[in-house]
Parts: structure tokens; sequence; C-alpha cells
């Protein structure tokens, strides 16, 4: 008897070390939930008032007038990003959880990690200035869409692949011999079996780097300049338009008419990315019905 | 008179097709034979030593204590142990007559041919459907609506069709472990294996599955080779024709199940084999 109530005399401080654990959690909720609202509200609260349909289809003249070739830049930009960025940061995940373990790879996977690192540590108005300066001037392409696109890309590069390495190697190892043993070759097994159960991590990476990609305004104001009209076919010498642009001078403007714009383009991102995530969230809801976790 | 000689004539012809047709017929006798195989890992000897035949269509158990190098010896036969580090070989194993890593051999190839079971259910994260069918799809054997014949044959073949057919499309990971089981083995079965290595395939389940497994597995002989690792001495003395016994990386003993269990010539499976040694 004396065992038990000497034995446990600190119930309460456990429960006081419990009930602090959770306010702290509670708080670090509100501390991210928080700020997330603040913003959104902030921009619908400013923008919805003025909110004029036609945006969406005039062109901007200067710092007043549409947004319509802003939202069309921009979404090229992210098309763009997408496709070039995901391609080499899949890619590059792949090789860094995949092929740089064995004995022979490891070396290339250590490079390959250090360049990723170092790549996600640069400030990105330093990267806009390289690209502005190699390859908008060093090269003549001038303002255009592919300095944009290859900057924007370096930028966000290391978010894929560290995001596709992390969430391959959570594969388990039971789908990997399963697939080896059935005489799957390792390309076959990768994309019928490791790719797709390592999905939502993969998709979370490019969400995080289309989100990146939409809202940059530094690098691109040195590469890809902007212009009153929309995106055209050439990939080279023609100035794009972004939305950050409108929502960086706009907002610098004196006039009452530019903050109007300014607020819209802000909304207009918003909506954007919020369909961006809730797409994503579809496409791997439906990719994981057969998960292991979805019940 | 006339109809004997015909009848005659009929079974002659009968027997020749059927020698024609059986895929097994011009094979040799022993599917798989180990010529003085010896298994490291790294500097780590593991296994010394092993000459063993495989005859076709018997059930073979594996038992012995644990790192005893009965894993290691099965997962040599469709080689899984060839990518782990540090994995070196002496000696041979030869499937129908030729060495597996004779440079010929296509190493998906030998794995269609050598199929096997995990420890753990291991269905893939796909339909029930596209599970049993996966490897058939990877080689190519079948596709579009004849995919749907080969899961319902195969989904039959392990007494799992009635419970699943409703179900088809849905996650395999509502069903319960023995059944996952049974369903990774239909997906083995699907490629059409000659060997079937099984590592310890029912040790993950509950006593009622373990006996609709042990049941499957007789039904398969003597159309396929089963090599079976377990720790359960009763399910080798109730599936095995053939038993071997592994200690401390020697093959000590092997031969006839009932052999074995009762009339062990060796000190060590005699105490193994009446628990006297884990």
């Amino acid at each position: 008897m004396s065992i038990i109530t000497t034995g446990y005399p600190k119930t309460g401080w456990r429960r006081a070390k419990a009930a602090g654990f959770r306010v702290f959690t509670w708080g670090s909720l509100l501390f991210v939930v928080g700020p997330a609202l603040w913003l959104i509200i902030g921009v619908v609260v400013r923008a919805v008032p003025n909110w004029r349909w036609n945006v969406l289809t005039t062109m901007s003249q200067g710092t007043s007038g549409g947004l319509a070739n802003a939202i069309v830049g921009t979404a090229v930009l992210m098309l763009g990003v997408l496709v070039i960025a995901g391609t080499v940061g899949v890619l590059t995940g792949i090789h860094l959880s995949e092929f740089a373990v064995s004995r022979r790879g490891r070396a290339s996977g250590a490079t390959m990690r250090i360049a990723v690192d170092v790549l996600s540590g640069f400030p990105s108005i330093v990267l806009g200035y390289v690209g502005y300066v190699a390859l908008c001037v060093g090269l003549h392409w001038g303002f255009s869409l592919l300095p944009a696109l290859i900057i924007l890309s370096m930028m966000v590069v290391p978010y894929i692949a560290k995001s596709t390495e992390s969430a391959l190697r959570q594969v388990p190892t039971n789908y990997r011999e399963g697939a080896e043993a059935l005489g799957m070759s390792t390309g076959y097994a990768l994309r019928k079996v490791v790719v797709k159960s390592a999905l939502p991590g993969i998709v979370t990476g490019l969400l995080i780097a289309l989100s990146i990609a939409g809202g940059e305004t530094a690098p691109l104001l040195y590469t890809a300049g902007v212009t009153n009209n929309l995106p055209t076919w050439s990939i080279l010498h023609h100035p794009i338009a972004y939305l950050t642009y409108y929502v960086w001078t706009d907002w610098n403007q004196p006039s009452a008419e530019a903050h109007i714009v300014s607020f819209d383009a802000s909304l207009i991102l918003v909506v954007m990315v919020l369909v961006l995530l809730i797409v994503a969230r579809v496409i791997v809801a439906r990719t994981q019905r057969h998960a292991e976790g979805a019940r | 008179m006339e109809e004997v000689v015909r009848r005659d004539v009929d079974s002659n012809r009968i027997a020749s097709l059927l020698t024609e047709l059986d895929p097994d017929a011009n094979r040799p006798a022993n599917v798989i034979e180990t010529n003085g195989l010896n298994l490291h890992f790294g500097p780590k000897a593991i296994l010394n030593g092993v000459n063993m035949t495989f005859a076709r269509g018997t059930i073979t158990a594996l038992i012995g204590p644990t790192g005893s190098g009965k894993s290691t010896f099965l997962r040599t036969i469709n080689r899984m142990n060839d990518r782990v580090s540090g994995f070196r070989h002496e000696g041979d194993v030869l499937l129908d007559g030729q060495s597996i890593w004779a440079p010929s051999q296509d190493l998906l190839a030998i794995r269609r041919r050598v199929g096997m079971l995990f420890q753990r259910p291991n269905p893939f994260p796909m339909s029930i459907k596209d599970n049993v069918v996966a490897g058939v799809k990877a080689h190519g054997i079948a596709k579009g609506k004849q995919l749907d014949v080969v899961a319902e044959i195969r989904l039959r073949e392990v007494g799992l069709w009635d419970a699943v057919k409703d179900r088809l499309n849905e996650s395999p990971y509502r069903l319960s472990g023995g059944q996952q089981q049974l369903l990774c083995l239909a997906r083995a079965l699907a490629v059409g294996p000659e060997v079937l290595l099984l590592d310890e395939p029912t040790s993950a389940l509950d006593p009622l599955s373990t006996e609709s497994v042990e049941n499957l597995m007789r039904t398969l002989t003597p159309a396929l080779t089963l090599i079976v690792v377990t720790h359960n001495l009763g399910q080798a003395r109730r599936v095995s024709d053939n038993t071997m016994f592994f200690y401390e990386g020697r093959l000590v003993e092997h031969g006839p199940t009932s052999q074995v269990f009762e009339h062990a010539r060796e000190t060590d499976t005699a105490r193994y084999v009446n628990g006297l040694m884990g």
C-alpha cells in the first residue's frame, strides 16, 4: 500500500505538463492559422468592395485598367515551372532516393544533395539578378519568359526534390520487394507501385513550388520585365506580365485607382492558389483510394 | 475387335498428346539444384556448402533457428539477395539445369518462373483486381478484357473469389490479413511460376487463415514446386514432403519429412524438432 502512495506522487505534475503541452500545440495552431486567415480576410475585405469583373478580361494600361495580361502571364509561368522544375525536381528526388544509395551512386547523391541545399539557401533576389546578368543581358535574351522560367525553376527545384526524396523513402520496403519478386523491372516498379504510393508527398512539393512561382516578385522583376499585352508564343525577347508585379508596383502608386488594382491582383492570386490546392487534393484523394492508410 | 483397336489408337494418341502438352515433360526431374553453395554478407559467412536437389512438384520445408541461414538460402533462389550490398556467393543454383547467374539468364524471367510469398502480406496500393494482375501486366502476358478473366481464375484458385467478387475495385487493405495473404498468393500464381518460395507465409496469420493457406499449398502441387521457410514445426510436418534442417550456417540434415521428424540422424536435428532447442 505504501509503495503505491509513494510511487505515484507526481500525478498532479504530469497533468500540468500534459495541459501545458496542449496549450503550446494549440498556440502553434493559432500562430499558423491566424496569419493565414488575417491575410485572406484582409485581401478580400479590401478587394471585394471595389471589384469589377472586367479586370479579368481587359488588359492593364500602366497602373490602371484590367489584369487579364497578368493573370495569363502568371498562369503561363506556373505551368512552365510545373513542367521544367517538376520534371527536374521529381527526377532529382528519384535519383537521390533510388539510385544514390548503392555504393557506386553515393558520391553522385552527396554532390547532388549539397547542390540542392545550396540552391535552396539562395536569396531569390540574388538568383534574379544572376538571371538578369547572365541570361537577359549576357545571352541577349532580354526580359522574357525563358529566363524567368529558368530562374524560378532553379528556386523551386530544391523543394520538389526534397519532398520527392522523402516521400519515396517512406514507401514501405514491402512494396518494393513484392514488385521485385514478381519480376517487375526497376523502372516499371517505380512507375506502377512506388511513385504512386509516394504521390501525396510529391504533389505537396509541387504545390509549394507552384505557390512560390506564383507568389515571387523579386526574381521576376529582373527577368520577366512587364508588359500591357498578353503573353506571346515567343519565349525570348518578349516581356511577360505577372500578378505580383501589379500587387507591388500599383500599391506604391499615389492614386486610389492603382491601389484597387493592387488588391484585385492579390485577390486573384489568392484564389488561384486556393484552386490549385483544391485540385491537388482531389487528384491525391483519387489516386490514394487504395492506399494502406485510406481504409 | 475393331472397336478395341480403335480405342487403343485413341488412348495412344491421348497419351502422346498429354506428354506433348505437359510443360514439365521435357524438363529435368529436379527443378532446382544447388551445388556447393556458399553465401556471404561481407566478411560474414551465412551458409556453407549446400548441396541439395528439389524434385519437381514437391513441397520442401526449410526449418531451423533464427539466423541459421534458411531465409537467406530461400532469397538466393530468386536472386533477391543480388542487390543486397556485400552479398557474395560461391557454387551454383541451377533452375531447370541452368545456372540462375548465367549471363544468358534474364533476371526478370527468373523471377517470373520462381515466385515468392512474403511473411507479411504485401498487397500493392491499387485495387484488388489490379493487384492480382499486377505481374501479368508487367510481363505483358495478358491485356484488356483478358485481365478480368485472369483475375477471376486466380482468385477462384485461392478461394477468395466469393469474398471479393463484388469489390474488385476496392482497396485490398480492407481485407483481413489472411485474405490479403491469399491475394498476394493469387498475384504470385498469376504469372504462372514453376516454383514458389514462401518465407514464413503464415506467421502473421490467425489459425484459420493458416489452415486455408496450408490447404492451398497442397492443391498447388504437383503443378508447382514449393519451398517453404517456416518456424512452425507442425506446419512443416503437415504440408511438406521433404524437410531441410539448417543450423548455424549449415544444412545439417535433409530427407523425407517423416524421417527427419521421427528418425533424425543428427542429434541437433532431433533436439530441434523435439523442441529442445529453439
